[in-house]
Protein backbone atom coordinates (compact mmCIF):
# COMPACT_ATOMS: atom_id res chain seq x y z
CA UNK A 1 0.00 0.00 0.00
CA UNK A 2 2.98 2.23 -0.62
CA UNK A 3 1.28 4.28 -2.84
CA UNK A 4 -2.40 4.03 -1.40
CA UNK A 5 -0.88 5.69 2.16
CA UNK A 6 0.86 8.52 0.37
CA UNK A 7 -2.75 9.04 -2.04
CA UNK A 8 -4.34 9.11 1.54
CA UNK A 9 -2.11 11.79 3.19
CA UNK A 10 -2.02 13.89 0.50
CA UNK A 11 -5.22 13.70 -1.55
CA UNK A 12 -7.60 13.67 1.93
CA UNK A 13 -9.90 15.85 0.44
CA UNK A 14 -11.17 13.48 -2.04
CA UNK A 15 -12.58 10.36 0.62
CA UNK A 16 -13.53 13.34 3.28
CA UNK A 17 -17.44 12.96 1.78
CA UNK A 18 -17.12 9.17 2.10
CA UNK A 19 -15.49 8.87 5.18
CA UNK A 20 -18.22 11.42 6.49
CA UNK A 21 -21.48 9.45 4.71
CA UNK A 22 -19.87 5.91 6.46
CA UNK A 23 -18.75 7.65 9.84
CA UNK A 24 -22.97 8.96 10.46
CA UNK A 25 -24.11 5.39 9.26
CA UNK A 26 -21.75 4.17 11.77
CA UNK A 27 -22.83 6.59 14.21
CA UNK A 28 -26.76 5.99 13.25
CA UNK A 29 -25.80 2.22 13.48
CA UNK A 30 -24.06 2.98 17.09
CA UNK A 31 -26.94 4.83 18.20
CA UNK A 32 -29.62 2.06 16.84
CA UNK A 33 -27.65 -0.62 18.67
CA UNK A 34 -27.89 1.28 21.97
CA UNK A 35 -31.58 2.21 21.91
CA UNK A 36 -32.28 -2.16 20.55
CA UNK A 37 -30.50 -2.87 23.85
CA UNK A 38 -32.26 -0.24 25.87
CA UNK A 39 -35.41 -1.48 24.41
CA UNK A 40 -34.81 -4.86 25.08
CA UNK A 41 -33.25 -4.22 28.65
CA UNK A 42 -36.18 -1.97 29.29
CA UNK A 43 -38.86 -5.20 28.14
CA UNK A 44 -37.05 -7.25 30.12
CA UNK A 45 -35.56 -5.89 32.97
CA UNK A 46 -37.98 -7.62 35.52
CA UNK A 47 -37.58 -10.96 34.11
CA UNK A 48 -33.28 -10.55 34.32
CA UNK A 49 -33.94 -8.65 38.25
CA UNK A 50 -35.78 -12.28 39.27
CA UNK A 51 -33.20 -14.31 41.18
CA UNK A 52 -33.71 -17.39 39.35
CA UNK A 53 -31.80 -19.88 36.47
CA UNK A 54 -34.71 -21.11 34.19
CA UNK A 55 -38.43 -20.72 33.95
CA UNK A 56 -40.48 -23.98 33.36
CA UNK A 57 -43.39 -23.22 30.93
CA UNK A 58 -46.46 -25.49 30.02
CA UNK A 59 -45.58 -27.13 26.44
CA UNK A 60 -45.73 -25.39 23.06
CA UNK A 61 -46.08 -22.20 25.15
CA UNK A 62 -42.45 -20.28 23.71
CA UNK A 63 -41.71 -18.49 26.86
CA UNK A 64 -45.12 -16.73 26.95
CA UNK A 65 -46.79 -16.55 30.30
CA UNK A 66 -50.33 -15.68 28.96
CA UNK A 67 -49.93 -19.19 27.00
CA UNK A 68 -48.77 -21.20 30.11
CA UNK A 69 -50.58 -22.75 32.62
CA UNK A 70 -49.07 -25.62 35.00
CA UNK A 71 -50.09 -27.10 37.95
CA UNK A 72 -49.14 -28.44 41.28
CA UNK A 73 -48.11 -31.85 39.98
CA UNK A 74 -45.49 -30.83 37.41
CA UNK A 75 -43.82 -28.24 40.49
CA UNK A 76 -43.45 -31.32 42.77
CA UNK A 77 -41.71 -33.63 40.12
CA UNK A 78 -39.09 -30.05 39.88
CA UNK A 79 -39.21 -29.42 43.99
CA UNK A 80 -37.93 -33.54 43.72
CA UNK A 81 -34.88 -32.65 42.01
CA UNK A 82 -32.44 -32.97 44.34
CA UNK A 83 -30.11 -29.13 44.19
CA UNK A 84 -33.47 -27.46 42.31
CA UNK A 85 -35.01 -24.77 43.95
CA UNK A 86 -38.85 -24.22 42.35
CA UNK A 87 -41.50 -22.18 43.21
CA UNK A 88 -45.01 -21.21 41.59
CA UNK A 89 -45.14 -18.37 39.85
CA UNK A 90 -48.26 -15.94 38.51
CA UNK A 91 -47.83 -13.62 35.51
CA UNK A 92 -50.87 -11.68 34.13
CA UNK A 93 -51.66 -7.89 32.70
CA UNK A 94 -54.10 -6.22 34.64
CA UNK A 95 -54.94 -2.34 34.89
CA UNK A 96 -55.44 -1.02 38.25
CA UNK A 97 -57.78 2.07 39.14
CA UNK A 98 -56.85 4.50 41.78
CA UNK A 99 -60.15 4.72 43.83
CA UNK A 100 -59.32 7.99 44.87
CA UNK A 101 -59.61 9.72 41.38
CA UNK A 102 -55.82 9.47 40.63
CA UNK A 103 -54.99 7.78 37.66
CA UNK A 104 -55.00 4.19 36.43
CA UNK A 105 -51.90 2.36 35.85
CA UNK A 106 -50.88 -0.81 34.17
CA UNK A 107 -49.29 -3.48 36.09
CA UNK A 108 -47.35 -6.84 35.24
CA UNK A 109 -49.12 -8.69 38.09
CA UNK A 110 -46.43 -11.15 39.60
CA UNK A 111 -48.08 -13.56 41.45
CA UNK A 112 -45.02 -15.22 44.11
CA UNK A 113 -45.67 -18.12 46.76
CA UNK A 114 -44.77 -17.27 50.62
CA UNK A 115 -41.41 -17.77 51.39
CA UNK A 116 -40.41 -18.74 48.11
CA UNK A 117 -36.95 -17.41 46.83
CA UNK A 118 -38.56 -15.23 44.75
CA UNK A 119 -39.66 -12.99 47.79
CA UNK A 120 -36.82 -13.45 49.36
CA UNK A 121 -35.88 -9.36 49.20
CA UNK A 122 -37.43 -7.75 52.73
CA UNK A 123 -39.06 -5.11 50.44
CA UNK A 124 -41.18 -7.51 48.45
CA UNK A 125 -42.01 -9.72 51.66
CA UNK A 126 -45.57 -8.74 52.99
CA UNK A 127 -47.38 -9.62 50.08
CA UNK A 128 -46.02 -12.50 49.41
CA UNK A 129 -46.54 -13.77 53.58
CA UNK A 130 -50.39 -13.49 52.30
CA UNK A 131 -51.52 -10.11 52.98
CA UNK A 132 -53.68 -9.18 50.38
CA UNK A 133 -51.58 -6.14 48.76
CA UNK A 134 -49.35 -4.77 46.24
CA UNK A 135 -45.75 -4.03 46.08
CA UNK A 136 -44.51 -1.88 42.93
CA UNK A 137 -41.63 -1.45 41.32
CA UNK A 138 -39.95 1.77 42.42
CA UNK A 139 -40.27 3.69 38.91
CA UNK A 140 -43.87 4.03 39.68
CA UNK A 141 -42.73 5.89 43.38
CA UNK A 142 -40.89 8.36 41.19
CA UNK A 143 -44.55 8.57 39.14
CA UNK A 144 -45.84 9.74 42.15
CA UNK A 145 -48.02 6.73 43.53
CA UNK A 146 -47.62 6.51 47.43
CA UNK A 147 -47.76 3.74 50.24
CA UNK A 148 -51.21 3.56 51.57
CA UNK A 149 -53.13 4.33 48.22
CA UNK A 150 -55.75 1.59 47.23
CA UNK A 151 -56.07 0.28 43.75
CA UNK A 152 -59.02 -1.54 42.00
CA UNK A 153 -58.01 -4.40 39.52
CA UNK A 154 -60.19 -3.79 36.51
CA UNK A 155 -62.12 -7.33 36.05
CA UNK A 156 -62.30 -8.53 39.48
CA UNK A 157 -63.75 -7.42 42.68
CA UNK A 158 -60.52 -6.95 44.60
CA UNK A 159 -59.34 -3.62 45.65
CA UNK A 160 -55.19 -3.74 46.85
CA UNK A 161 -53.56 -1.20 49.14
CA UNK A 162 -49.88 -0.59 47.83
CA UNK A 163 -47.86 -1.75 50.65
CA UNK A 164 -44.71 -1.03 49.28
CA UNK A 165 -41.74 -0.52 46.87
CA UNK A 166 -39.22 -2.75 45.55
CA UNK A 167 -36.23 -2.78 42.56
CA UNK A 168 -39.17 -5.00 40.18
CA UNK A 169 -38.53 -3.67 36.93
CA UNK A 170 -40.63 -4.46 34.09
CA UNK A 171 -42.09 -6.58 32.00
CA UNK A 172 -42.98 -6.29 28.28
CA UNK A 173 -42.40 -2.45 28.90
CA UNK A 174 -45.27 -2.09 31.89
CA UNK A 175 -44.13 -2.13 35.78
CA UNK A 176 -44.36 -5.17 38.00
CA UNK A 177 -46.45 -5.46 41.05
CA UNK A 178 -45.86 -8.19 43.47
CA UNK A 179 -48.25 -9.93 45.47
CA UNK A 180 -49.22 -13.31 46.88
CA UNK A 181 -49.77 -15.90 44.57
CA UNK A 182 -53.37 -16.55 46.15
CA UNK A 183 -54.21 -12.93 45.66
CA UNK A 184 -53.06 -13.29 42.36
CA UNK A 185 -54.87 -16.37 41.75
CA UNK A 186 -57.99 -14.79 42.93
CA UNK A 187 -57.20 -12.14 40.15
CA UNK A 188 -56.82 -14.50 37.39
CA UNK A 189 -59.04 -17.30 37.99
CA UNK A 190 -61.82 -15.92 40.50
CA UNK A 191 -62.63 -18.95 42.81
CA UNK A 192 -62.04 -21.80 40.32
CA UNK A 193 -58.05 -21.64 40.51
CA UNK A 194 -57.47 -25.34 41.05
CA UNK A 195 -53.77 -25.05 42.11
CA UNK A 196 -52.97 -23.42 39.02
CA UNK A 197 -50.46 -20.82 38.06
CA UNK A 198 -48.26 -19.40 34.52
CA UNK A 199 -44.61 -21.07 35.72
CA UNK A 200 -42.22 -22.66 37.91
CA UNK A 201 -39.27 -20.61 38.83
CA UNK A 202 -36.15 -22.49 38.99
CA UNK A 203 -33.21 -22.44 40.48
CA UNK A 204 -31.14 -25.15 38.61
CA UNK A 205 -27.57 -26.20 39.42
CA UNK A 206 -25.40 -27.19 35.96
CA UNK A 207 -25.06 -30.44 36.40
CA UNK A 208 -29.44 -31.42 36.72
CA UNK A 209 -30.71 -32.52 33.08
CA UNK A 210 -33.02 -30.65 32.72
CA UNK A 211 -34.80 -32.56 28.91
CA UNK A 212 -34.87 -35.65 31.39
CA UNK A 213 -37.06 -33.52 34.51
CA UNK A 214 -39.02 -31.98 31.54
CA UNK A 215 -40.30 -35.15 30.55
CA UNK A 216 -41.41 -36.06 33.85
CA UNK A 217 -42.75 -33.09 34.92
CA UNK A 218 -44.65 -32.25 31.29
CA UNK A 219 -42.91 -28.95 31.39
CA UNK A 220 -40.80 -26.74 28.43
CA UNK A 221 -37.93 -25.33 30.25
CA UNK A 222 -36.44 -22.48 28.97
CA UNK A 223 -33.02 -20.44 30.94
CA UNK A 224 -33.23 -16.72 31.53
CA UNK A 225 -32.10 -15.33 27.86
CA UNK A 226 -34.57 -17.83 25.96
CA UNK A 227 -37.50 -16.61 28.45
CA UNK A 228 -37.00 -12.88 27.45
CA UNK A 229 -38.30 -14.12 23.58
CA UNK A 230 -41.38 -14.70 24.93
CA UNK A 231 -41.75 -11.03 26.84
CA UNK A 232 -44.03 -8.96 24.89
CA UNK A 233 -43.44 -7.00 21.79
CA UNK A 234 -39.58 -8.63 22.49
CA UNK A 235 -39.46 -10.61 18.84
CA UNK A 236 -41.04 -7.11 17.05
CA UNK A 237 -38.21 -4.77 18.77
CA UNK A 238 -35.79 -6.97 17.85
CA UNK A 239 -36.82 -8.06 13.73
CA UNK A 240 -37.69 -4.46 13.66
CA UNK A 241 -34.20 -2.73 14.77
CA UNK A 242 -32.61 -5.85 13.02
CA UNK A 243 -33.88 -5.04 9.62
CA UNK A 244 -33.37 -0.98 10.44
CA UNK A 245 -29.49 -2.17 11.07
CA UNK A 246 -29.20 -4.49 8.29
CA UNK A 247 -30.53 -1.76 6.06
CA UNK A 248 -27.90 0.81 7.21
CA UNK A 249 -25.58 -2.19 6.40
CA UNK A 250 -26.83 -2.40 2.78
CA UNK A 251 -26.84 1.20 2.26
CA UNK A 252 -23.36 1.68 3.42
CA UNK A 253 -21.88 -0.97 1.52
CA UNK A 254 -23.78 0.60 -1.62
CA UNK A 255 -22.43 4.16 -0.95
CA UNK A 256 -18.41 2.77 -0.50
CA UNK A 257 -19.00 0.58 -3.82
CA UNK A 258 -20.65 3.67 -5.77
CA UNK A 259 -17.48 5.62 -4.20
CA UNK A 260 -14.77 3.12 -5.12
CA UNK A 261 -16.35 2.52 -8.74
CA UNK A 262 -16.26 6.29 -9.37
CA UNK A 263 -12.99 6.64 -7.90
CA UNK A 264 -11.80 3.55 -10.26
CA UNK A 265 -12.94 4.80 -13.42
CA UNK A 266 -10.76 7.78 -12.74
CA UNK A 267 -7.89 6.19 -11.66
CA UNK A 268 -7.81 4.27 -15.06
CA UNK A 269 -4.83 5.61 -16.26
CA UNK A 270 -2.90 5.37 -13.20
CA UNK A 271 -3.73 1.86 -13.16
CA UNK A 272 -2.90 1.36 -16.24
CA UNK A 273 0.50 2.99 -15.27
CA UNK A 274 1.19 0.80 -12.21
CA UNK A 275 0.69 -1.99 -14.87
CA UNK A 276 3.06 -0.52 -16.91
CA UNK A 277 5.09 -0.32 -14.32
CA UNK A 278 5.35 -3.87 -13.69
CA UNK A 279 2.93 -3.99 -10.93
CA UNK A 280 0.33 -7.61 -10.98
CA UNK A 281 -3.21 -7.21 -10.74
CA UNK A 282 -2.79 -8.40 -7.18
CA UNK A 283 -1.10 -5.64 -6.19
CA UNK A 284 -3.10 -2.30 -7.53
CA UNK A 285 -5.83 -4.28 -5.45
CA UNK A 286 -4.44 -4.59 -2.57
CA UNK A 287 -3.66 -1.08 -3.13
CA UNK A 288 -6.82 0.22 -3.97
CA UNK A 289 -9.24 -2.12 -1.45
CA UNK A 290 -6.70 -1.88 1.47
CA UNK A 291 -6.81 2.06 0.75
CA UNK A 292 -11.06 2.10 1.03
CA UNK A 293 -10.14 -0.19 3.59
CA UNK A 294 -8.17 2.40 6.02
CA UNK A 295 -11.20 5.08 4.84
CA UNK A 296 -14.08 2.88 5.70
CA UNK A 297 -12.31 1.80 9.04
CA UNK A 298 -11.26 5.13 10.36
CA UNK A 299 -14.67 6.71 9.53
CA UNK A 300 -16.59 3.67 11.51
CA UNK A 301 -14.13 3.93 14.45
CA UNK A 302 -14.81 7.80 14.67
CA UNK A 303 -18.56 7.30 13.68
CA UNK A 304 -19.00 4.65 16.59
CA UNK A 305 -17.64 6.69 19.20
CA UNK A 306 -19.69 9.64 18.36
CA UNK A 307 -22.38 7.42 18.24
CA UNK A 308 -21.58 5.57 22.01
CA UNK A 309 -21.55 9.39 22.88
CA UNK A 310 -24.76 10.16 22.29
CA UNK A 311 -26.48 7.03 23.70
CA UNK A 312 -23.80 8.17 26.77
CA UNK A 313 -26.09 11.67 26.89
CA UNK A 314 -29.10 9.92 26.51
CA UNK A 315 -28.64 7.06 29.06
CA UNK A 316 -30.73 8.25 32.39
CA UNK A 317 -32.95 10.49 30.07
CA UNK A 318 -36.50 9.05 29.24
CA UNK A 319 -35.81 7.33 26.54
CA UNK A 320 -34.10 3.15 27.45
CA UNK A 321 -30.72 3.01 25.97
CA UNK A 322 -27.86 0.46 26.94
CA UNK A 323 -24.23 0.79 26.03
CA UNK A 324 -22.61 -2.70 25.42
CA UNK A 325 -18.95 -2.58 24.25
CA UNK A 326 -19.82 -5.77 22.58
CA UNK A 327 -22.83 -4.48 20.61
CA UNK A 328 -20.77 -1.07 19.69
CA UNK A 329 -17.94 -3.55 18.47
CA UNK A 330 -20.23 -5.77 16.38
CA UNK A 331 -22.11 -3.25 14.34
CA UNK A 332 -18.78 -1.69 13.80
CA UNK A 333 -17.10 -4.28 12.51
CA UNK A 334 -20.16 -5.39 10.14
CA UNK A 335 -19.92 -2.27 8.82
CA UNK A 336 -16.43 -2.31 8.60
CA UNK A 337 -16.55 -6.05 6.50
CA UNK A 338 -19.76 -4.69 4.41
CA UNK A 339 -18.02 -1.47 3.33
CA UNK A 340 -15.00 -3.76 2.35
CA UNK A 341 -17.70 -5.88 0.71
CA UNK A 342 -19.13 -2.66 -1.53
CA UNK A 343 -15.44 -2.35 -2.35
CA UNK A 344 -15.45 -5.72 -4.11
CA UNK A 345 -17.55 -4.54 -7.06
CA UNK A 346 -14.55 -2.70 -8.66
CA UNK A 347 -12.87 -5.54 -8.46
CA UNK A 348 -13.15 -6.48 -11.96
CA UNK A 349 -12.66 -3.24 -13.34
CA UNK A 350 -9.17 -2.78 -11.71
CA UNK A 351 -8.38 -6.63 -13.28
CA UNK A 352 -9.61 -5.55 -16.20
CA UNK A 353 -7.48 -2.25 -17.33
CA UNK A 354 -4.97 -2.74 -19.41
CA UNK A 355 -1.42 -1.56 -19.31
CA UNK A 356 -1.63 -0.26 -22.86
CA UNK A 357 -3.53 2.76 -21.93
CA UNK A 358 -0.53 3.82 -20.03
CA UNK A 359 0.62 4.84 -23.40
CA UNK A 360 -3.33 6.04 -25.06
CA UNK A 361 -3.24 3.31 -26.71
CA UNK A 362 -6.22 0.56 -26.61
CA UNK A 363 -5.12 -3.05 -26.54
CA UNK B 1 23.09 -3.45 -38.29
CA UNK B 2 22.40 -6.60 -35.88
CA UNK B 3 19.19 -8.34 -38.07
CA UNK B 4 20.98 -11.98 -38.12
CA UNK B 5 21.91 -11.52 -34.18
CA UNK B 6 18.81 -12.65 -32.76
CA UNK B 7 18.47 -9.41 -30.35
CA UNK B 8 21.15 -10.99 -27.96
CA UNK B 9 20.51 -8.48 -25.00
CA UNK B 10 18.53 -6.25 -26.54
CA UNK B 11 15.31 -5.94 -28.24
CA UNK B 12 13.93 -8.06 -31.38
CA UNK B 13 10.43 -7.77 -33.29
CA UNK B 14 9.98 -10.35 -35.88
CA UNK B 15 6.66 -10.68 -37.88
CA UNK B 16 4.75 -7.92 -36.10
CA UNK B 17 1.18 -7.09 -37.24
CA UNK B 18 -1.52 -5.24 -35.77
CA UNK B 19 -5.05 -4.01 -36.86
CA UNK B 20 -7.46 -1.93 -35.55
CA UNK B 21 -10.87 -1.57 -36.44
CA UNK B 22 -11.09 1.36 -38.43
CA UNK B 23 -15.17 1.99 -39.36
CA UNK B 24 -16.76 -0.89 -40.98
CA UNK B 25 -13.48 -2.45 -41.67
CA UNK B 26 -9.79 -2.98 -39.96
CA UNK B 27 -6.62 -0.78 -40.66
CA UNK B 28 -3.25 -2.20 -39.97
CA UNK B 29 -1.14 -0.08 -37.83
CA UNK B 30 2.04 -2.84 -38.45
CA UNK B 31 2.25 -4.66 -40.91
CA UNK B 32 5.15 -7.83 -40.87
CA UNK B 33 7.20 -5.33 -38.64
CA UNK B 34 10.58 -6.66 -37.82
CA UNK B 35 13.64 -4.98 -35.76
CA UNK B 36 16.24 -5.37 -33.72
CA UNK B 37 17.82 -3.11 -31.44
CA UNK B 38 21.40 -3.88 -29.71
CA UNK B 39 22.54 -3.42 -26.23
CA UNK B 40 23.43 0.37 -26.44
CA UNK B 41 21.94 1.01 -29.15
CA UNK B 42 19.58 4.17 -29.37
CA UNK B 43 16.72 4.01 -32.16
CA UNK B 44 14.51 6.74 -32.95
CA UNK B 45 11.43 5.89 -34.96
CA UNK B 46 9.07 9.02 -36.31
CA UNK B 47 5.79 9.03 -38.07
CA UNK B 48 3.06 11.13 -38.72
CA UNK B 49 0.23 11.04 -35.83
CA UNK B 50 -1.90 8.36 -36.06
CA UNK B 51 0.70 6.38 -37.68
CA UNK B 52 0.75 3.65 -34.93
CA UNK B 53 4.31 4.63 -32.93
CA UNK B 54 2.80 4.49 -29.56
CA UNK B 55 0.72 1.08 -30.56
CA UNK B 56 4.35 -0.05 -31.50
CA UNK B 57 5.73 0.96 -28.29
CA UNK B 58 2.90 -1.01 -26.51
CA UNK B 59 3.76 -3.94 -28.67
CA UNK B 60 8.04 -3.65 -27.85
CA UNK B 61 6.65 -2.87 -23.95
CA UNK B 62 4.37 -6.17 -23.69
CA UNK B 63 1.72 -3.88 -22.69
CA UNK B 64 -0.47 -5.18 -25.28
CA UNK B 65 -0.31 -8.22 -27.39
CA UNK B 66 0.21 -8.35 -31.18
CA UNK B 67 -2.28 -10.36 -33.18
CA UNK B 68 0.72 -11.78 -34.96
CA UNK B 69 4.62 -11.79 -34.63
CA UNK B 70 6.88 -12.33 -31.90
CA UNK B 71 8.65 -9.84 -29.59
CA UNK B 72 11.81 -11.18 -28.08
CA UNK B 73 13.00 -9.15 -24.63
CA UNK B 74 16.90 -9.91 -23.73
CA UNK B 75 16.20 -12.98 -26.26
CA UNK B 76 13.53 -14.39 -24.24
CA UNK B 77 10.43 -15.02 -27.03
CA UNK B 78 6.97 -13.70 -25.18
CA UNK B 79 4.38 -15.08 -27.70
CA UNK B 80 3.43 -17.83 -25.39
CA UNK B 81 4.12 -16.33 -22.36
CA UNK B 82 1.45 -16.14 -19.37
CA UNK B 83 0.11 -12.53 -18.50
CA UNK B 84 2.16 -13.11 -15.22
CA UNK B 85 5.04 -13.99 -16.90
CA UNK B 86 4.79 -11.10 -19.66
CA UNK B 87 3.68 -8.67 -15.92
CA UNK B 88 7.44 -10.05 -14.29
CA UNK B 89 9.64 -9.76 -17.76
CA UNK B 90 7.60 -6.22 -18.02
CA UNK B 91 8.52 -5.08 -14.67
CA UNK B 92 12.48 -6.64 -14.73
CA UNK B 93 13.58 -5.73 -18.15
CA UNK B 94 11.19 -2.85 -19.56
CA UNK B 95 11.34 0.95 -18.63
CA UNK B 96 8.86 3.28 -20.36
CA UNK B 97 9.17 7.26 -20.53
CA UNK B 98 5.89 8.44 -21.31
CA UNK B 99 5.17 11.75 -23.02
CA UNK B 100 4.36 14.73 -20.36
CA UNK B 101 6.19 11.96 -18.24
CA UNK B 102 3.15 10.38 -16.53
CA UNK B 103 3.71 10.75 -13.08
CA UNK B 104 1.31 9.92 -10.06
CA UNK B 105 -0.13 13.20 -8.42
CA UNK B 106 0.31 11.68 -5.21
CA UNK B 107 3.96 10.89 -5.04
CA UNK B 108 7.21 13.10 -4.63
CA UNK B 109 10.08 12.88 -6.98
CA UNK B 110 11.77 10.46 -4.32
CA UNK B 111 8.56 8.50 -4.05
CA UNK B 112 8.12 7.60 -7.95
CA UNK B 113 11.07 6.41 -7.92
CA UNK B 114 10.73 4.00 -4.81
CA UNK B 115 7.96 3.17 -5.86
CA UNK B 116 9.13 1.28 -8.52
CA UNK B 117 10.89 -0.77 -6.12
CA UNK B 118 8.01 -1.30 -4.15
CA UNK B 119 6.58 -2.68 -6.72
CA UNK B 120 9.61 -5.70 -7.44
CA UNK B 121 9.56 -6.17 -3.55
CA UNK B 122 13.04 -4.24 -3.21
CA UNK B 123 14.23 -3.63 0.17
CA UNK B 124 12.86 -0.46 1.70
CA UNK B 125 16.26 0.57 2.43
CA UNK B 126 18.01 -0.13 -0.63
CA UNK B 127 15.71 1.43 -2.67
CA UNK B 128 15.42 4.44 -1.08
CA UNK B 129 19.09 4.49 -1.67
CA UNK B 130 19.07 3.76 -5.39
CA UNK B 131 16.55 6.48 -5.60
CA UNK B 132 18.70 9.17 -4.06
CA UNK B 133 21.58 7.99 -5.96
CA UNK B 134 19.37 8.60 -9.48
CA UNK B 135 17.96 11.55 -8.55
CA UNK B 136 21.47 12.95 -7.47
CA UNK B 137 22.72 11.71 -11.26
CA UNK B 138 19.94 13.25 -12.89
CA UNK B 139 20.01 16.75 -11.28
CA UNK B 140 17.11 16.20 -9.30
CA UNK B 141 18.74 15.69 -5.82
CA UNK B 142 16.90 19.27 -4.94
CA UNK B 143 13.92 18.33 -6.11
CA UNK B 144 13.62 14.89 -4.21
CA UNK B 145 10.78 15.72 -1.83
CA UNK B 146 8.68 17.87 -4.45
CA UNK B 147 5.33 16.60 -5.97
CA UNK B 148 5.11 16.90 -9.67
CA UNK B 149 2.26 19.80 -9.51
CA UNK B 150 5.25 21.68 -7.82
CA UNK B 151 7.68 20.80 -10.61
CA UNK B 152 8.48 22.33 -14.60
CA UNK B 153 7.66 20.04 -17.14
CA UNK B 154 11.46 19.52 -17.53
CA UNK B 155 11.84 18.42 -14.28
CA UNK B 156 8.87 15.93 -14.50
CA UNK B 157 10.33 14.73 -17.89
CA UNK B 158 13.72 14.20 -15.81
CA UNK B 159 12.00 12.70 -13.04
CA UNK B 160 10.26 10.43 -15.55
CA UNK B 161 13.89 9.24 -16.80
CA UNK B 162 15.04 8.42 -13.12
CA UNK B 163 11.81 6.49 -12.82
CA UNK B 164 12.86 4.49 -15.70
CA UNK B 165 16.42 3.80 -14.91
CA UNK B 166 14.86 2.84 -11.17
CA UNK B 167 13.91 -0.16 -13.20
CA UNK B 168 17.40 -1.19 -14.23
CA UNK B 169 16.02 -2.27 -17.32
CA UNK B 170 17.17 -3.95 -20.16
CA UNK B 171 15.27 -2.23 -22.58
CA UNK B 172 14.39 1.60 -22.31
CA UNK B 173 11.14 2.87 -24.54
CA UNK B 174 10.00 6.66 -24.78
CA UNK B 175 7.12 7.87 -26.50
CA UNK B 176 7.80 11.48 -26.75
CA UNK B 177 9.40 12.26 -24.30
CA UNK B 178 10.43 15.93 -25.31
CA UNK B 179 7.00 17.24 -26.80
CA UNK B 180 5.57 18.88 -24.35
CA UNK B 181 8.84 20.84 -23.88
CA UNK B 182 10.23 23.12 -25.54
CA UNK B 183 13.73 24.13 -27.77
CA UNK B 184 16.70 23.85 -25.46
CA UNK B 185 14.72 22.01 -23.09
CA UNK B 186 13.67 19.49 -25.20
CA UNK B 187 17.24 18.63 -26.55
CA UNK B 188 18.91 18.81 -23.04
CA UNK B 189 16.06 16.21 -22.33
CA UNK B 190 16.74 14.40 -25.70
CA UNK B 191 20.40 13.99 -24.85
CA UNK B 192 20.17 13.31 -21.37
CA UNK B 193 17.74 10.33 -22.36
CA UNK B 194 19.79 9.01 -25.02
CA UNK B 195 23.24 9.77 -22.69
CA UNK B 196 21.71 7.63 -20.20
CA UNK B 197 20.52 4.90 -22.00
CA UNK B 198 23.90 4.77 -23.95
CA UNK B 199 26.03 4.29 -20.66
CA UNK B 200 23.77 1.31 -19.03
CA UNK B 201 24.07 -0.31 -22.14
CA UNK B 202 20.59 -0.56 -23.21
CA UNK B 203 18.68 -0.86 -25.85
CA UNK B 204 16.70 2.39 -26.44
CA UNK B 205 13.74 3.08 -28.39
CA UNK B 206 12.91 6.59 -28.56
CA UNK B 207 9.54 7.50 -30.24
CA UNK B 208 9.27 11.22 -30.91
CA UNK B 209 7.35 13.59 -33.71
CA UNK B 210 10.48 16.39 -33.38
CA UNK B 211 13.92 16.58 -34.11
CA UNK B 212 15.33 16.64 -30.90
CA UNK B 213 16.53 13.31 -30.67
CA UNK B 214 17.85 12.84 -33.89
CA UNK B 215 21.12 14.24 -33.00
CA UNK B 216 22.03 11.43 -30.05
CA UNK B 217 20.65 8.18 -32.16
CA UNK B 218 22.81 5.54 -33.98
CA UNK B 219 19.80 4.93 -36.13
CA UNK B 220 16.46 6.46 -37.26
CA UNK B 221 14.28 4.40 -38.75
CA UNK B 222 10.52 6.23 -40.33
CA UNK B 223 7.30 4.58 -39.94
CA UNK B 224 4.38 4.68 -42.75
CA UNK B 225 1.85 2.64 -43.88
CA UNK B 226 2.76 0.26 -41.74
CA UNK B 227 6.52 -0.29 -42.81
CA UNK B 228 9.75 0.93 -41.06
CA UNK B 229 11.65 2.59 -43.34
CA UNK B 230 15.59 3.25 -42.38
CA UNK B 231 16.21 7.18 -43.07
CA UNK B 232 20.19 7.58 -41.88
CA UNK B 233 22.71 4.98 -40.31
CA UNK B 234 24.78 7.03 -37.79
CA UNK B 235 28.10 5.48 -37.25
CA UNK B 236 27.72 4.83 -33.64
N1 LIG C 1 -7.58 -0.75 -30.12
C1 LIG C 1 -7.80 0.19 -31.03
N2 LIG C 1 -9.01 0.33 -31.57
C2 LIG C 1 -9.26 1.27 -32.53
N3 LIG C 1 -8.32 2.12 -32.96
C3 LIG C 1 -7.09 2.04 -32.45
C4 LIG C 1 -6.75 1.08 -31.47
N4 LIG C 1 -5.45 1.25 -31.15
C5 LIG C 1 -5.02 2.26 -31.90
N5 LIG C 1 -5.98 2.75 -32.69
C6 LIG C 1 -5.85 3.81 -33.69
O1 LIG C 1 -4.67 3.56 -34.40
C7 LIG C 1 -4.01 4.76 -34.72
C8 LIG C 1 -2.60 4.72 -34.26
O2 LIG C 1 -2.53 4.94 -32.89
P1 LIG C 1 -1.15 5.28 -32.15
O3 LIG C 1 -1.48 5.88 -30.85
O4 LIG C 1 -0.30 4.08 -32.16
O5 LIG C 1 -0.53 6.36 -33.14
P2 LIG C 1 0.71 7.32 -32.92
O6 LIG C 1 1.58 7.13 -34.10
O7 LIG C 1 1.29 7.10 -31.61
O8 LIG C 1 0.02 8.73 -32.97
P3 LIG C 1 0.43 10.06 -32.20
O9 LIG C 1 1.64 10.60 -32.90
O10 LIG C 1 -0.74 10.94 -32.38
O11 LIG C 1 0.68 9.70 -30.80
C9 LIG C 1 -4.83 5.87 -34.12
O12 LIG C 1 -5.65 6.45 -35.14
C10 LIG C 1 -5.67 5.18 -33.08
O13 LIG C 1 -6.91 5.83 -32.94
MG1 LIG D 1 1.46 8.19 -29.83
Amino acid sequence: MFLALRDLRRMWRRFALVGLVVGLVAMLSTVLTGLADGLVRDGTSGLRALPVTHLAFAPHSEAVFSRSTIDERSLAKWTRVPGVEASPIGVSFVNAASTDGGPSIDLALLGVSPGGFLADRSDARPPAAGLPGLVLASELRDEGVKVGERYRIAGSDLTLPVLGFTFAGSYGHVPIAFTSLATWRSISYGNDARGRFSAIALRVPADVDVAAVDRAAGTETKTKTEAYDGSPGFSAETATMTLIRAFLLVISALIVGAFFTVLTVQRTRQIGLLKALGASSGYVLRDGIGQIAIVVLAATVIGAAAGAAVIGLLDGGPVPVELSIGGVLTSAALLVLTGIAGSLVAFRRITKVEPAIALGVEA
Amino acid sequence: MSTSDPAGDGLGLRGIHVAVPDGPGTRTLLDAVDLDVAPGEVLVITGSSGSGKSTLLAVAGLLRRPDRGEVLVAGTPTAELSERRRTALRRERIAIVYQSANLLPALTAREQLELVGHISGERRSQARGRAAQLLEELGLAGRADQLPAKMSGGERQRVGIARALMARPTVLLADEPTASLDGALSAEVAGLLAGEARGRGLAAVIVSHDDAPLAHAERHLHLAGGALKAITTVAG
